[in-house]
């Protein structure tokens, strides 16, 4: 009886584990090629999706805040009073926001391309102290 | 259209844009190779809003805001990215060397 019972288990069992092999195999398989192309481009770089939503976050609130009741601010205000079209004036300085924003991001990763990872960072960090302390001499003078 | 006061406004923000405390920002933030595209999204969003709300409330933003007191939380925002970015770089130094 024990003996019939034991290959009958052995036999049930091994073409799951099998299977399971297999699976595991082809889905290894599917992941390097569907990862593989999908890599960033600068591959050094880990992108994380919490790491970007944070940094999108506090360059959105920082700028947004430092950005409101600015001298570009005051002008876009100016010239939409003045003309009294200011749909026309935002797609034109909205334009203009996009296209300087754009040519900043630029050029602050070709920078990094040249520079060494710590001398990037200080420098960042020294650029971000300026910002800030012209922030306080905005604030102190009263624009 | 009037092209004209399209093409004078692109030109008047563009010049007073170039080289400016946001494009300084974008350039200091994009340099760390965290992620250019979430800085360029936040950058030109936020940029995009305040002209947004400087176009279409005209002379009021000035009025109702306390842009004084935004001014100097922005500075501490930026002052707090600053030194995350110069403090902590002693352990990095230490853990690689």
């Amino acid at each position: 009886m024990k003996l019939d019972s034991v290959p009958l288990n052995v036999s049930r069992i091994s073409p799951i584990e099998s299977e399971t092999e297999l699976k595991n195999g082809i889905e290894c398989d599917s992941k390097n090629i569907i990862i593989e192309p999908l890599k960033p481009i600068d591959d050094d770089c880990a992108e994380k999706p919490q790491s970007a939503l944070v940094t999108f976050g506090t360059t959105f609130i920082t700028i947004f805040l430092a950005e409101i009741g600015d001298k570009t601010q005051l002008s876009t205000l100016l010239m939409s009073a003045q003309s009294h079209s200011p749909w026309v004036v935002f797609m034109g300085s909205g334009a203009a926001l996009i296209t300087t924003s754009l040519l900043g991001v630029l050029l602050g990763s070709w920078i990094a391309t040249r520079l060494s990872p710590k001398t990037v960072e200080k420098a960042a960090g020294v650029m971000l102290l300026l910002i800030s302390l012209m922030l306080f001499w905005d604030v102190v003078i009263g624009y | 259209m009037d092209w004209h006061l399209l093409g004078l406004s692109f030109i008047t923000v563009f010049l007073s844009e170039l080289g400016d405390k946001s494009q300084l920002a974008a350039i200091a933030l994009s340099g760390r190779c965290q992620s250019k595209r979430a800085v360029f999204f936040g950058t030109a969003g936020a940029l995009l809003l305040t002209s947004l709300l400087g176009a279409l409330a005209g002379g009021t933003v000035a009025e109702l805001l306390p842009t004084r007191i935004l001014k100097a939380i922005a500075a501490v925002g930026f002052a707090i990215l600053a030194l995350r970015l110069l403090l902590p770089n002693n352990e990095t130094s230490a853990d690689s060397e």
